[in-house]
């Protein structure tokens, strides 16, 4: 059985990379076929060079955008799950904090960037707070959709056998909410490097969005595409992980 | 006729109850406004931090006609994005699922296209075609369909093989199985999508136009920005909520009266 689906495991990631070097052939032959210029599309080829040549700027520039990324990402995930936990604690707060969730939540997050700017200047807390904020919410929304599905029956059974409001939390309320919480995680992954990178892009001393800014102003599109898939292989090694941790500790699924 | 007019009576009740809660959901934000003008008169914060809430209210009726202009024009560009990145989504989720080799090659580049932060391939998309509202339409379009796509695979694998056989047996053609069968079953799930990507094409258009362009929503922040006009940005972040809430609106309706068999599942 688990062989079974090894071996088609195996088979799908084996597709997957055939489907991405089709897709590397296809541009490579495209771009030199028809003799495209570098600034419409550059060649896979050159843009691995660049990788290679500029590999000591863009490790650092990943590094940073990782780091903020990270710290957002982890600040966005405790407040999420926290004020969520807290809305179901308190049930008599939870019409008004919804609404203005779900009002705050309506505004493109990216809205906020130029103000968040003005606020904290164009350091690192800048974007970790941008971070923060985008992946808070997602967190928080899910989170209050997990512990809603709890059955009333179960609270009230549990409740029969004298646990109280913590340990309802805690046994029954928590566990059942998990796979929504960490659904929302996973997606905020993506996400929280998205949102760093566009804040990065308005003003920054360093990271991937400052790089892709600075060599849109060159007009050095080799550098705007190799900066690109670092910034994406950021995001699949994140989502990855997540992806992994889901899989192997959320069992009840 | 006794059991229309009970039916009727519930749906109104249901309109009703919908409508208090959207009067509930008002109620709660003009309280958490004047809480916070209250806060802000009453601890003095300067308006660089946090402007009062009749102060960016007076900012937005000083010049109307430039905030109405700009959301006219994002708007425009989030519709033909939504609208292109919708077809698009249910249309590769269909040929995903009809070749499943289309898939297995695909699919995975398809979400890792997602991982590429849209602002870096505005730059791109902008020089290709252009500093139109085509460009900022095209970027809304790219990062609006995969969710379509996701729930529209979701969606087709709830169906029952045994009614697929069904059908065939009764000799319907592919294009009816597809049209009869696996769409009306794949609609709640796209709809999910759809509202997830109304409000991302929102994002897309706001983004594509801070790659240099003379209206729009983005162009609004841009300025503010540069300007250090705080109020500037805050009634700019109102109007794109406004967008927002409209466009979520808009499809949530649409669901309502499209997928009337929703509530059943």
């Amino acid at each position: 059985m688990s062989t079974v689906a090894a071996s088609s495991n195996a088979r799908r990631i084996g597709r997957g990379f055939a489907g991405a070097f089709l897709l590397a052939a296809i541009w490579e032959l495209s771009v030199r076929g028809f003799n495209l210029p570098t600034y419409v599309l550059p060649s896979v080829s050159s843009i691995l060079a660049g990788m290679v040549a500029d590999a000591g700027k863009l490790a650092a520039a990943a590094r940073f955008t990782a780091a903020e990324a990270l710290t957002g990402y982890l600040l966005g995930c405790v407040i999420g799950i926290a004020a969520a936990v807290g809305v179901s604690m308190v049930p008599r707060t939870r019409s008004a904090v919804m609404s203005v969730a779900t009002a705050i939540n309506s505004v493109p997050v990216v809205a906020y960037s130029p103000l968040v700017l003005l606020w904290l200047g164009i350091g690192m807390t800048s974007k970790i707070v941008m971070v923060a904020v985008a992946v808070s919410f997602t967190v928080f929304l899910s989170t209050v959709a997990g512990l809603d599905r709890v059955d009333r029956k179960s609270i009230d059974l549990v409740r029969s056998f004298g646990a109280g409001r913590m340990a309802v939390l805690w046994r029954l309320r928590l566990p059942t909410a998990l796979p929504l919480i960490i659904a929302g995680m996973r997606v905020s992954t993506v996400r929280s490097v998205i949102v760093a990178i566009v804040t990065e892009m308005l003003g920054a001393y360093g990271g991937l969005g400052w790089v892709i800014y600075q060599a849109v102003l060159q007009i050095d599109f080799v550098q705007v595409w190799a900066a690109i898939i670092v910034a994406s292989a950021i995001s699949l090694c994140f989502f990855g992980v997540i992806s992994f941790i889901e899989q192997r500790y959320i069992f009840w699924r | 006729m006794s059991l229309s007019g009970l039916s009727g009576a519930s749906l109104s009740a249901v309109k009703a109850g919908r409508f208090v809660s959207i009067l509930k959901s008002l109620i709660w934000i003009a309280a958490f406004l004047l809480v916070v003008e209250l806060i802000v008169v009453a601890l003095g914060i300067r308006p660089y931090y946090l402007p009062r809430p009749s102060a960016i209210a007076a900012a937005f009726l000083a010049t109307p006609q430039a905030y109405l202009l700009s959301m006219w024009r994002t708007l425009l560009e989030t519709i033909i994005g939504f609208v292109a990145g919708s077809l698009f989504g249910v249309a590769m989720g269909v040929l995903f699922h009809r070749w499943t080799i289309l898939r297995e090659l695909f699919f995975p580049l398809f979400v890792v296209s997602q991982t590429i932060p849209v602002i870096a391939f505005g730059a791109v998309v902008v020089l290709w075609f252009g500093n139109t509202l085509f460009a900022k339409a095209v970027i809304a379009f790219y990062i609006s369909f995969l969710p379509v796509t996701v729930n529209a695979l979701l969606g087709f694998a709830t169906v029952d093989p045994r009614q697929v056989a069904l059908m065939r047996s009764f000799g319907a053609k592919e294009g009816q199985i597809l049209r009869r069968l696996y769409l009306p079953a794949a609609l709640p799930q796209i709809f999910v999508a759809l509202k997830l990507a109304s409000s991302l094409s929102l994002i897309g258009a706001i983004v594509g136009e801070w790659f240099g362009d003379t209206t729009g929503l983005g162009v609004l922040l841009l300025q503010a920005m540069y300007n250090e006009n705080v109020v500037g940005i805050w009634v700019t972040i109102v109007a794109s909520a406004c967008l927002g809430i409209g466009l979520y609106g808009a499809v949530s309706e649409a669901e309502r009266r499209i997928v009337f068999w929703g509530a059943e599942q």
